[in-house]
């Protein structure tokens, strides 16, 4: 199967996926108990006002006659407006896109960068001291939770050591953005390199014993060419996957690190949506973030089979 | 407060000392600005919610009402006790026809932001547009008949029948005053950047991330706002906004937490206020579950409710117990109200003499995440097996909560209120008047007609004297029937840098934006 024929036949699956997605969170979102009329309207909520309220977001019609006009919206691209705000929750989703993907971006970036040279100084140095700081160092790291290493790296760096980074925000303009996400990606970085870590430490162990490894050695060829042309590059196949899983549970993720960083993205939009039973909003976002999985994945896939000529696409 | 009076009012004076004390440590704004204001310049505030919308008429969220009160003013105002009302659009009002006919005389030279000069006709159209909205706040008008405009510079408000309340309720945001028909625009449009007479107007929106107002040039206050623009931003975390407030990025920090605030107090460059406040919360008991329609129940559960403890545990000993459902910054409080307090052996006293001197099982609903709820939950909870009364949490998320304590389907549970009016009807009416305030008095299904009677009372009462004693009335058998637990008042807390000067905020939750300036 070719390259274009498997995307397409994939993003075919993403259709159907995104399709149980809708009447999932549709349904679940209706049935759990909670009331947006009675979230607005607090204490004054009397039932009146909570009828005035239905009546005018259509939740007084059977749900399988709001699901239908939902798919209606869907099928024309509208999710339906937020009914909170009174604009359009495609819109609102798409204002915070950018947010959540710079820092997922960033943060896989970041923790590529410290991992890689990590895993393989750690394999290379096997059992040495080296090897055991760099499996125990991120480990202990691991172990402290994400809000609190974002306080401490605010109050490092954005507060008592010359304010170098802003505390909080997204910035404006590429490097206003890049400015203010270098902590948050750092934070979520920080999470993930002590797994990929251990995961490329382990592969390029294991790469280490393959036969064309003692075939390039013996060939002559400097250590540090076999280490990063012949090892890594086998070993990192399988790191590859272990952070595309990552990503795909950093989507829906990030709610912790955005709320350290006041930062305006897709994960406090969904507590926030779901916490006042924003029908719309949480529709929205659970769309995005399934669009956004798959798409993940099927990256993942791709970049699989650029590295390794052996896999198929089928 | 039921007995131990004298040892109550101690606790209070000593608490409202403390209060008092706190804020003049850090120095009244209103008051202490010994310098000259100066024009320019932005102040940031940083606040746990966002803004929901501008809507005046049908909004009900405090941080879009505190927002909108920049750019919509109203014919009369609350005075900064928070216990009165003062002309500000108009300025006066002369009351006849048996205290049916006010009318209104309008300020001159006031102009909307958009350069229109603010008349009668807007007056009429903005209250007439108020009062009919139904999924709103058109029932606080509900004594109004109709509303001319005679002249340019005259308003007349006709009411059904003499209704005390009138002025307080005149100076309810959802009464302000806007163009008349929108400006042209449509209710939808003229909603999403409104126009008004205050001092800020709508500059920029980022929906779910801030709101800026920039200068009404047209003010009618001279040489006020102070400040070129106010940015709200919404910053949920606390320790986020407390560290962007020390690290200059904000220069308000909306209700820091309660074990920040003694830190604040000390903190460099940081003014930390404790601003009294309407909040009073509750304990509400649902009569629909059979021991809880037990009045001698009800007694003993608030009892054994160690309000000082909580206060102290809880507020870190910023706040006060409560002794009556009203909070002390409302007009008509009754500082000797009887409000039940602490008392182990009043408790078993009132238990034994219920139908459930064995005890019983009782459910208690308690928002999952809400940290402060769940603290006092577990007080009560400990407190409560003395009384052979077993407490089960039933632990909902805040939606599910609040659905569950307004359709009645929950046995204990915890709310609050604030005060959008100076004046204690809104309240009163909602609290014990089950029918009347429509929510089956405080979802707790108290009915007590000699009160529902005085509070019908009360509300075409005019005389002050008389009034007063009619609430002391009411507060004093409420505290009796005690249908709910009356916890404690709690402050308003804002850290503010020490550049920020002349920020005060009202007992209502509103502030001026127009006397702040920054140095």
């Amino acid at each position: 199967m070719s390259l274009a024929a498997y995307v397409a036949r994939r993003l075919l699956q993403m259709v159907l996926v995104v399709f149980g997605v809708t009447i999932l969170v549709f349904f679940l979102i209706h049935l759990v108990p909670g009331d947006p009329a009675r979230t607005m309207l607090g204490v004054r909520a009397t039932p009146e006002r909570v009828k005035l309220l239905h009546e005018q977001w259509g939740l007084n019609k059977p749900l399988p006659v709001q699901y239908e006009r939902f798919m209606e919206r869907l099928v024309r691209g509208n999710l339906g407006n937020s009914l909170f705000y009174s604009v359009p929750a495609g819109r609102l989703v798409l204002d915070r896109l950018p947010v959540t993907l710079w820092l997922i971006g960033l943060g896989a970036l970041f923790s590529v960068l410290i991992a890689v040279p990590l895993a393989t100084i750690a394999a290379a140095k096997r059992e040495g001291v080296p090897d055991h700081a760099i499996r125990v160092v991120p480990l202990v790291g691991l172990g402290f939770p994400s809000f609190w290493i974002g306080i401490m790296l605010l109050l490092a760096f954005a507060l008592n050591s010359g304010r170098l980074f802003p505390v909080g925000g997204y910035g404006s303009g590429f490097v206003g953005h890049l400015h203010s996400m270098f902590l948050p990606a750092l934070t979520v970085a920080l999470g993930l390199v002590p797994i990929l870590v251990r995961s490329l430490r382990a592969s390029l162990l294991e790469v280490f014993e393959a036969d064309y490894i003692t075939t390039a050695r013996s060939k002559g060829l400097p250590e540090r060419r076999v280490l990063i042309r012949h090892g890594l590059r086998n070993a990192i196949i399988s790191t590859i996957s272990v952070l595309a899983v990552s990503i795909g549970f950093l989507v829906g993720g990030t709610l912790i690190i955005e709320q350290v960083y006041a930062l305006p993205g897709i994960g406090q939009l969904m507590i926030n949506s779901i916490l006042a039973r924003d029908f719309p909003v949480v529709q929205a976002v659970a769309l995005v973030f399934a669009v956004m999985v798959v798409l993940v994945y099927l990256i993942s896939d791709i970049v699989h089979a650029a590295l390794d000529p052996r896999v198929r696409f089928d | 407060m039921r007995t131990r009076l004298a040892i109550s009012i101690l606790v209070l004076s000593a608490l409202a000392a403390v209060t008092v004390g706190t804020i003049g440590a850090s120095g009244h704004p209103a008051r202490r600005a010994a310098s000259t204001p100066k024009r320019g310049g932005t102040v940031t505030i940083a606040r746990q919610e966002d803004t929901e919308s501008f809507d005046k008429t049908n909004v009900f969220q405090n941080e879009s009402i505190w927002l909108l009160e920049q750019i919509n003013e109203t014919l009369y105002t609350v005075t900064p006790d928070g216990r009165s009302v003062k002309p500000w659009l108009a300025t006066g009002v002369k009351v006849s026809n048996g205290g049916k006919r006010y009318t209104f005389t309008l300020r001159k030279g006031v102009r909307f932001s958009n350069g229109q000069p603010m008349a009668a006709a807007d007056v009429k159209f903005s209250i007439d547009d108020a009062r009919a909205q139904k999924k709103g706040w058109g029932y606080i008008d509900s004594a109004i008949k109709n509303v001319q405009a005679p002249n340019k510079s005259t308003a007349v408000i006709n009411l059904k029948y003499p209704w005390a309340p009138f002025l307080a309720d005149i100076a309810l945001f959802a009464n302000g005053i806007i163009p008349k028909n929108f400006a042209g625009q449509t209710r939808v449009e003229f909603y999403k950047h409104p126009i008004g007479t205050g001092p800020f107007m709508y500059d920029s929106r980022v929906v779910g991330q801030s709101v800026t107002f920039k200068r009404n040039p047209n003010y009618w206050q001279k040489g006020k706002p102070y400040l070129d623009s106010v940015k709200w931003t919404f910053v949920s975390d606390q320790n986020t906004r407390e560290l962007q407030l020390r690290g200059g990025q904000i220069q308000v920090d909306e209700f820091p937490a309660y074990n920040s605030v003694k830190k604040l107090q000390s903190t460099p460059g940081v003014k930390m206020f404790l601003f009294p406040s309407t909040r009073t919360d509750y304990m509400l008991m649902n009569e629909s579950y059979a021991p809880l329609k037990d009045v001698h129940v009800r007694r003993a559960i608030s009892y054994m409710v160690d309000r000082a403890a909580i206060a102290k545990a809880i507020l870190f000993g910023f706040g006060k117990p409560a002794n009556s459902f009203m909070p002390p910054q409302v007009p008509f409080y009754d500082p000797h109200s009887p409000g039940i307090q602490y008392d182990p052996k009043k408790a078993k006293a009132e238990m034994a003499k219920s139908k459930y001197k064995n005890g019983f099982d009782v459910e208690m609903t308690v928002g999952a995440g809400a940290s402060d709820e769940n603290a006092i939950a577990q007080v009560v909870q400990q407190a409560l097996k003395s009384l052979k009364i077993n407490v089960k949490f039933r632990q909902v998320d805040t939606s599910t909560e609040f659905s569950q304590l307004q359709q009645g389907k929950y046995q204990l549970g915890f709310s609050y209120w604030t005060m959008d009016i100076a004046d204690p009807d809104e309240l009163v009416t909602f609290a014990v008047d089950p029918k009347g305030g429509g929510a089956n008095s405080f979802f707790t299904g108290y009915t007590n007609p000699k009160i529902i009677k005085l509070t019908h009372q009360a509300q075409r009462t005019t005389n002050r004297a008389q009034r007063q004693s009619l609430y002391s009335q009411i507060q004093r058998i409420a505290a009796q029937d005690a249908f709910m637990g009356f916890l404690f008042y709690s402050p308003f807390r804002y850290a503010t840098s020490d550049k920020v000067h002349g920020f005060f905020v009202y007992p209502l939750g509103n502030y001026h934006m127009e006397d702040v300036w920054v140095s």
